[in-house]
């Protein structure tokens, strides 16, 4: 074997550490998913191609019932925070200090601090209440949860986007005869775009990933994917559920996906 | 002094006791002080000084994006210290240009207008003469991102005469272009205001750039404007120490006064021999009195020992081509930089010769103190 | 062009989000305080009487027989111990692999490193139960690994790995490695190589340049991936409870215990309060650390 050249950049036994390690992280993921395929309920013996699993996953209404909970609960939670979220980045971010700025900041980063365990029971306490005082049983306390979740998320990316807009281009905008609200509509909305589209993105993913504030703020026969999984896995699982977790790492790819082609885009 | 103007219909601006300070208290930053200026209609006016003097600050508040705190400001006549940018028949030509990355060429030009409310046919008719003003025509599709420095340039210069604003204001529209490149766009500044008509207020801190471009010249230090005039008066009757340093090289001499009659003063020069020096408007020295007069390196010339009105002895001298710069130490010991044109091949003159400089007639200035 | 009266156009534009994180984040952590020093109801909930008998509950416990003997409440101890212990141990084995493969993409040709931090990503993003799952699938006991080494004759009957401190160790480095190797990645990307080469230049060895010049360089990296693993373990909820079932809980699972079957609501909160106060301290002590050594944060 040739001599290797030094290398300043290498160091003996990182690169195998590294390959070793990005294989861990897929190899649980792809016999899950080879799985998903087989013929039989093994999860260690091949017996054939088939998407029997799939078509029983199809086919389970509850799977059906929990799916479209989780997606339209992600659409709704995800839109409503990145709304809220523009408007904070909006109003926190290229503006001098202020009074209350680091409270502003505080209570919006909150989430991501607080363990999800804590926020869980801590909402279930304040829901039960509220359940007692008013009888409203509905699914609006898990959108309020998850909407409050994804706020921190998508305020990260509308912000980044927001503090790397050119403030000249604003000035253009006066300069050229627009209003405070034209430049907005024509110039800094249009630039926000791909900060909003990611922080939506990235709000979607989280809330379609809460699994404990949902599984303490839920009603009865509110239950999500997530929730639903978690209840099925004390069981003796079949390959259904490797179908279901399937279909939703690829919801999760897709989405991923488009967040870092957004995110990557640039200038226009 | 106050400006040549006397302030009538025709003056593009008028600026009066403009200050511009920010913060307040103890840490408060005086950015502009005391700014009296008139720019009349039609002038290549530059504001010059090094960063931090100001002058993109002065250009701001004309522009609007400043409010001044005290003063006022007029354009054309009519008082616009508190209205916003877009309520200023003025556009500017940012820095950086500023384009709008998600526009096509054709919608930046388009832009202005567009807000005003003009119609289609007039947004797109004014829209192709622009592109055609600045030969842009094949481009007008791109984005900003797929055009040169030099295209983009171009760009912001259309989009803000698009409106035909009264006064175009021009930050160091240049300073982001290489020296080819920069050279050609001053032509191009100075063909577009010609075929326009409008006034150009032109921020740079090259002097080079506002002594080839403008009519007439502010130079700006500190938040104040220090002496304002034509590119020649600026560089052969500076006023001011800062002026005369900032622009072109200058010698400075410490000279004693021997007597003082209208508009000049008798001084004694290094070596004993006495000279006629021009006094700045207003300042009458006492016989007796130091004072610093200025003279261009090119004002001296090179003449053989005992010669001429003052005696030096060369310290270095250094060949650049066109000229050669002789360093010399003058018989007080203060310094002296001649410059001569290598008209033919001559030698240059080397460390310890005795030198005779002889001054051009009326070349000395008196500064301010 | 900073708008006049900008403070309260400021606080309008941040109100609505802050009116949802309020009710439904921030505010109600105040409820759990105030039940952690309430007294148990009789069917769950509390009873407005004022007491700690909560916080005393989460160390002590008195004699069924004589109050007055009050000795350690071991069975909480213990589960406090296994989260800290398991937290810590996830964060080292994630510090060990992470380390070499926030390397190893930072060396990467430019252009690629994208790629590699993409692979890395989507895990990440993975949902945390599918990825859960995928680890139970593996280990238990009719699960891959046990299948194909009984297949292979490596063993006589399956190895009982799920409902171990082990499961719960290897799902939670599992889910949790990413956090490790994007901050390292952040730091070790700003390195600048050059240092690395003056470190050989100056007669430095491999492991000597390692130690020496690049760990003190990267440990803002290391520093921020060890509190984002850290902070999850101690409060995870989801691997033990799917992993280590009733046997192996965590502090996170404890609580939840008091809302369900312990009926002990002011116990949880106090418990709740206590894992909130573990992971706030980390954090201070993160960032009285980070803001104490700026210059090293370039690179």
């Amino acid at each position: 074997m040739a001599r290797r050249s030094f290398e300043v950049r290498r160091i003996p036994g990182f690169g195998a550490i590294a390959i070793l390690t990005i294989v861990l992280l897929y190899v649980p993921i792809l016999i899950l998913v080879t799985f998903s395929f087989n013929a039989g309920r093994s999860q260690a013996e091949w017996e054939g191609f088939s998407l029997q699993w799939y078509r029983a996953a199809f086919a389970n209404e509850q799977v059906q019932d929990v799916s479209i909970r989780s997606l339209w609960l992600a659409i709704a939670a995800a839109g409503i925070a990145t709304v809220l979220a523009t408007l904070a980045a909006l109003g926190t971010t290229r503006v001098g200090r202020f009074r209350g700025q680091t409270l502003i900041y505080a209570l919006v980063n909150q989430p991501l601090m607080v363990p999800e365990v804590v926020t869980g029971i801590a909402l279930l306490i304040f829901v039960a209440s509220i359940k007692v005082a008013t009888g409203y049983m509905g699914m609006g306390y898990l959108v309020a949860a998850h909407t409050a979740f994804c706020i921190p998320f998508a305020y990260l990316p509308i912000r980044a986007r927001l503090e790397t807009l050119d403030l000249n281009l604003e000035r253009a905008a006066a300069d050229l005869y627009a209003s405070p609200v034209q430049a907005f509509r024509h110039i800094t909305l249009p630039l926000l775009v791909p900060g909003i589209a990611a922080g939506f993105m990235l709000g979607f993913v989280i809330s379609l990933d809460t699994v404990v504030i949902t599984e303490f703020v839920k009603s009865a026969g509110q239950d999500t994917l997530p929730t639903y999984m978690l209840g099925q896995l004390r069981r003796a699982v079949t390959p259904e559920m490797n179908a279901i977790a399937s279909l939703f790492l690829a919801l999760s790819l897709v989405v991923v996906t488009a967040f870092f082609l957004v995110s990557r885009r640039r200038g226009a | 002094m106050k400006d040549g103007s006397d302030g009538t219909a025709t003056d593009a601006i008028e600026i009066v006791g403009l200050d511009k300070v920010y913060g307040q208290g103890a840490g408060a930053f005086r950015a502009l002080t005391g700014i009296d200026l008139t720019i009349r209609s039609g002038e290549f006016f530059t504001l010059l000084g090094p960063s931090g003097c100001g002058k993109t600050t002065l250009l701001r508040v004309i522009a609007g994006f400043e409010n001044p705190t005290e003063g006022s400001v007029r354009i054309s006549g009519e008082e616009v210290a508190h209205l916003g940018p877009n309520k200023r028949q003025v556009n500017t030509v940012f820095q950086n240009y500023a384009l709008f990355p998600h526009m096509t060429v054709a919608q930046n030009i388009g832009f202005g207008l567009r807000m005003l409310g003009r119609s289609r046919t007039e947004v797109a008719a004014t829209t192709a003469e622009m592109l055609r003003l600045v030969r842009m025509e094949e481009l007008a599709q791109r984005r900003p991102a797929e055009l040169s420095g030099g295209q983009q340039q171009r760009v912001a210069l259309a989009r803000a005469l698009a409106p035909h604003p009264r006064v175009l204001l021009l930050d160091e529209p240049l300073s982001a272009l290489d020296l080819k490149l920069r050279k050609e766009m001053q032509g191009e500044l100075k063909r577009l205001q010609a075929e326009t008509g409008i006034t150009f207020v032109f921020v740079t801190h090259d002097q080079e750039e506002a002594l080839t471009m403008s009519d007439r010249i502010a130079v700006m230090s500190a938040g104040r404007i220090l002496q304002r005039g034509t590119p020649h008066e600026i560089y052969h009757a500076p006023t001011e120490r800062f002026v005369a340093d900032f622009i072109g090289d200058t010698n400075f001499l410490t000279v004693p006064v021997v007597s003082v009659e209208a508009g000049a003063a008798q001084v004694e020069l290094p070596g004993g021999r006495t000279a006629p020096a021009r006094l700045p408007e207003g300042a009458r020295p006492a016989p007796g009195a130091k004072v610093t007069v200025v003279i261009r390196p090119e004002q001296a010339r090179l003449v053989p020992p005992g010669e001429g009105e003052m005696q030096g002895e060369v310290t270095s001298s250094v060949f650049f081509g066109t000229d050669t710069h002789v360093h010399a130490r003058l018989t007080d010991g203060q310094d002296f930089v001649l410059r001569r044109q290598n008209a033919g091949e001559l030698a240059d003159p080397s460390p310890g010769d005795r030198i005779g400089l002889a001054l051009g007639d009326g070349v000395l200035r008196v500064l301010k103190d | 062009m900073r708008r006049r009266g900008g403070t309260l156009w400021n606080w309008l534009l941040s109100a609505p989000a802050l009116l949802v994180l309020v009710l439904a984040a921030s505010g109600p952590l105040v409820i759990v305080l105030v039940y952690s020093f309430l007294s148990p109801g009789n069917m769950g909930g509390v009873a407005w009487e004022p007491s700690t008998d909560a916080w005393f509950r989460l160390f002590f416990k008195r004699d069924i027989f004589d109050p007055e003997v009050v000795t350690w409440n071991e069975a909480h101890l213990v589960v406090f111990w296994r989260s800290v212990s398991l937290s810590l141990q996830t964060t080292a084995i994630c510090a060990i692999l992470g380390f070499p493969t926030a390397w190893f993409i930072a060396t990467r040709a430019p252009h690629r490193r994208a790629l590699w931090l993409f692979l890395i990503t989507i895990p990440f993003w993975t949902n945390l139960l599918v990825r859960t799952f995928a680890i139970q699938e593996l280990i238990r006991n009719t699960g891959t690994i046990n299948s194909l080494l009984l297949r292979l004759g490596v063993i006589g009957e399956p190895i009982q790995m799920m409902y171990t401190d082990f499961a719960v160790l290897v799902g939670m480095a599992y889910v949790f490695l990413p956090l490790m190797v994007l901050p390292l990645y952040a730091a070790m990307d700003k390195l600048d190589m050059r240092l690395v080469e003056a470190g050989y230049d100056l007669y430095g060895g491999r492991l000597q340049v390692l130690r020496h010049v690049i760990f003190p360089l990267v440990k803002p990296g290391f520093v921020a991936g060890s509190i984002l693993v850290f902070i999850p373990a101690i409060g995870a909820y989801v691997t033990p409870r799917v992993l280590g079932g009733g046997r192996t809980m965590m502090l996170g699972n404890l609580i939840e215990l008091q809302f369900g079957q312990g009926r002990n609501w002011p116990l949880g909160s106090a418990m709740a309060m206590l894992l909130l106060i573990v992971v706030v301290a980390a954090l201070v002590l993160y960032l009285r650390w980070a803001n104490a050594e700026p210059e090293q944060r370039n690179g």
